[in-house]
């Protein structure tokens, strides 16, 4: 096996010529964003630093609260980018998104660590995690896409909701395609990262798998593993959090409570 | 005997703290009446059907259907009951079949028998609407058709009450004198009661005609 090649800090200022290309890119199409490419490096290079101490820390500790501290603290972030996405003033959906992906993340994280992994303990950080992680990021970005297309179907198809209602559809009913269609927008992104997997483009994490010295082989298995976790705990995550939200954007009497803004 | 429906001190304002729309207003309507609200725009017209069939929530007061709460009737069925016409028809991407026979589509409607082909090209008839064939793409008609159709839609529901929204507002002059006819014909003929709102002159040629007019936040009838 091949032990890993440290990178040393004179070659790490080597890669910033990608981003200099970057830069006189923006410059010379004028597309105005150096500055967004500026703040963008700072930002790669300061939180991913923060992180790798704070990766150590924690592995470092064996702490289980510690652990599910950092997860939690994850999921609020992760909540948190979904509302700077969706932008929606009138229904709140923050709590339920929140408690949805906090115990259905921490299912599948644990399900994947405890019983596909094996590790011991369960918790155990270097495992949970990254796991997490994964789970959290990949979830997210569905997450955001499909309750941004369920708000804003709601108000485009506004007077077709309520054409269903005013014929004695409940509000399941009155918003059925409504609801398949954001919650198939969601979906999409992971399922279709199965079919290119291995064949367009080599996943981040075998990738650095293989970097740091795995047998591919293993590499491929963690891979599999996490790829049907990303698609399962998505599509979890995803019915739950919309249900509830889809119920909230009607009242007591099933009548439409999302207007045009 | 109760009247089938029966308004009571009901005020409506869309946010807390700003002015209501209307207040304390009272109206009770007998079964195979014709009421027809007029009042200017954002008079409060449109809003009173919307309340009726709970698609709004009133600030106070009580709106009662045959002696019992709207708001205790399971939605789907008060709104099969009292029937909400809307003022802009609206069509899901389908044939005209799948159009009229979408309420039977759903769990309030599904105990009920859809009509056949025979018993809808009948209706399309009675409703003006010869020229068109139940298979033709629904979205590909006129308002004034889709209007016609979508009071035909609601009429198969078996509704005792038709609440219809300003029902010839976006049609020329031939297209509403249809709707007008057909207005008539299903309160003369079929006994149906109707809650018309209109800025129009429209006055229905029927016997248990109304007229109602909104004037500051107050409702008016003769």
């Amino acid at each position: 096996m091949n032990q890993i090649i440290e990178i040393s800090i004179p070659q790490l200022l080597l890669a910033l010529l990608f981003i200099l290309v970057a830069q006189i890119t923006s410059l010379v199409q004028r597309l105005g964003l150096n500055k967004d490419i500026t703040i963008g490096t700072i930002r790669t290079v300061s939180q991913l630093f923060l992180m790798g101490y704070a990766l150590t820390f924690i592995f470092g500790a064996q702490n289980l609260w510690l652990t599910l501290g950092i997860f939690v603290v994850m999921v609020f972030s992760a909540v948190f980018i979904i509302r700077g996405r969706v932008k929606e003033k009138q229904i709140s959906y923050e709590v339920p998104t929140f408690m949805t992906m906090l115990s259905s993340y921490f299912l599948t994280a644990l399900f994947v660590s405890w019983l596909v992994i094996g590790v011991h303990p369960w918790w155990e950080p270097r495992y949970f995690i990254p796991t997490a992680g994964m789970v959290i990021g990949n979830s997210m970005s569905a997450l955001a896409i499909s309750i941004e297309r369920l708000f804003s179907q709601m108000r485009q198809q506004r007077d077709v909701v309520e054409m269903k209602l005013c014929l004695g559809a409940n509000y399941r009913e009155a918003s059925s395609e409504i609801f398949k269609g954001a919650l198939k927008a969601g979906m999409i992104p992971s399922i279709n990262a199965m079919m290119g997997v291995g064949l367009v483009f080599i996943p981040g994490m075998m990738s650095g798998q293989i970097l740091a010295g795995t047998d591919p082989l293993i590499a491929i298995r963690y891979q599999i593993v996490v790829m049907f976790m990303l698609v399962g705990s998505t599509a979890i995550s995803s019915i739950i959090v919309m249900r509830i939200i889809r119920r909230r954007c009607f009242g007591a009497s099933e009548e439409l409570l999302v207007t045009p803004e | 005997m109760h009247p089938l429906l029966e308004i009571r001190d009901l005020s409506f304002g869309y946010d807390k703290g700003s002015s209501p729309v209307f207040e304390h207003l009272d109206l009770d309507v007998r079964q195979g009446e014709c009421i027809v609200v007029k009042g200017a725009s954002g008079s409060g017209k449109s809003t009173l059907l919307r309340l009726i069939c709970r698609l709004n929530i009133p600030r106070s007061g009580a709106i009662l259907f045959k002696g019992t709460s709207v708001a205790e009737i399971p939605p789907p069925e008060l709104r099969s009951k009292i029937s909400y016409v809307q003022q802009i028809p609206q069509m899901i991407d389908g044939s005209i079949r799948d159009n009229l026979l979408l309420p039977f589509t759903f769990a309030q409607g599904a105990h009920k028998t859809a009509p056949d082909d025979a018993t809808l090209e009948r209706m399309l008839d009675a409703f003006y609407l010869h020229e068109v064939s139940l298979d033709q793409s629904a979205l590909k008609l006129s308002v004034g058709q889709k209007q016609r159709l979508s009071i035909m839609r609601t009429i198969l529901t078996g509704p005792d009450m038709l609440l219809l929204d300003e029902p010839t507002s976006a049609l020329d002059a031939d297209s509403a004198a249809m709707v007008f006819s057909i207005i008539e014909r299903l309160n003369t003929e079929e006994g149906k009661t109707l809650f018309i709102v209109t800025h129009s002159d429209y006055q229905p040629a029927v016997s248990q005609v109304r007229s109602c007019t909104f004037r500051n936040g107050k409702l008016e009838c003769a």
